[in-house]
């Protein structure tokens, strides 16, 4: 009786701490309007640019598909202690990235994660990218169509290779899911309709893409 | 010299323009897709050209080189990629991102940074 008692109890501490310690995504959002991330982040889609002048307007990436893109323990990590993705400053050819991203205490960041990962395009299949060293992805990746000519990764050698306009992609694995990059790929106007990567689809396979979904997601792993 | 013939090439683009927003419409797709690699003014040093880039992105204000290509050469490119003209695959191909419209823009655009014609 008494083994049955203190059972229960330590369940209901349990229970007590778990609840205490998840993130709420309702606070999450309030914290996002509150710290004025709206200000360089948009988190109602579908996608809002039809011009050049449309992206360039902007000061941050859209985040109404962040639950497709991202990693959530990714996420909440970053939030917390944000470091520079992309080399140069957002939409700018000229200025290095500042790294001056806000940076959430713990308990915000995870509250603001749990809720950016349930903004969702519905549109992206689940399951579909196996996470590999992909020898097909990276001759695609390195030569074919190479995506490091604008996309620094990690060479063999450890060092940083590639080029700089867009997002480093040196710890996607971490960071994106593979099955949104091959969306992304797939589904271009559907998430970006306006960007300076060139669009491939039908210039790469269906299959191609995975493999590079693949490879680029194996990053950092 | 090359500053006046410029201005003139200049000048004689912006007379075959039906209208001038056309061509500043041209200078933002060119700043936008194409100065990643190529440079603001043309000079092939974009950001993306870092010590490991493989190739030399070409120079457009390099008007000699520039005169070598036809202005069918230069869609080919734009549109295929570099292989489509037995160059690096670092130029990739454009023609599921740019208008018809776009690519014609911007090889006049080139042609002002070259300030040069093709053959």
């Amino acid at each position: 009786m008494k083994r049955k008692l203190t059972l229960l109890a330590s369940a209901a501490c349990l229970m007590t701490a778990a609840t205490a310690s998840k993130a709420d995504p309702s606070a999450g959002q309030a914290t996002f309007e509150a710290q004025d991330c709206v200000a360089c982040h948009y988190t109602e889609g579908p996608a809002r640019e039809t011009t050049i002048e449309d992206q360039l307007a902007k000061t941050g990436p859209e985040l109404w598909y962040a639950g497709d893109k991202f990693v959530a323990e990714w996420l909440t990590a970053w939030l917390a202690d944000p470091q520079p993705i992309r080399p140069m400053q957002f939409n700018s050819l000229t200025d290095e990235n500042p790294g001056d991203h806000p940076a959430l205490d713990a308990g915000d960041a995870a509250d603001v994660s749990e809720f950016l990962m349930t903004l969702t395009s519905g549109v992206v299949e689940e399951g579909v990218v196996r996470v590999k060293k992909n020898a097909k992805g990276r001759q695609i990746f390195t030569k074919k169509m190479p995506c490091s000519g604008c996309h620094q990764y990690e060479g063999r050698g450890g060092d940083i290779m590639g080029g700089r306009t867009g997002p480093s992609l040196v710890d996607a694995g971490a960071r994106l899911n593979p099955d949104w990059i091959l969306a992304y790929l797939q589904q271009p106007e559907t998430f970006k309709p306006v960007k300076m990567m060139p669009v491939f689809v039908g210039l790469l396979s269906d299959k191609d893409m995975a493999n590079v979904a693949s490879y680029v997601a194996n990053f950092g792993r | 010299m090359k500053k006046i013939t410029k201005l003139a090439a200049i000048a004689a683009l912006s007379s075959q323009l039906a209208a001038p927003v056309w061509a500043s419409e041209t200078e933002v797709v060119y700043k936008f897709y194409c100065a990643q690699c190529h440079g603001l003014t043309g000079d092939g040093d974009g950001p993306n050209v870092t010590e490991d880039f493989p190739v030399t992105p070409r120079k457009f204000a390099d008007a000699t080189e520039m005169a070598k290509l036809t202005d069918a050469d230069i869609r080919n490119v734009i549109m295929d990629g570099g292989p489509a003209v037995s160059k690096s695959p670092m130029m990739p191909p454009w023609g599921k991102t740019l208008t018809e419209d776009e690519v014609t823009g911007l090889i006049g655009y080139l042609r002002v940074l070259c300030a040069c014609e093709g053959p």
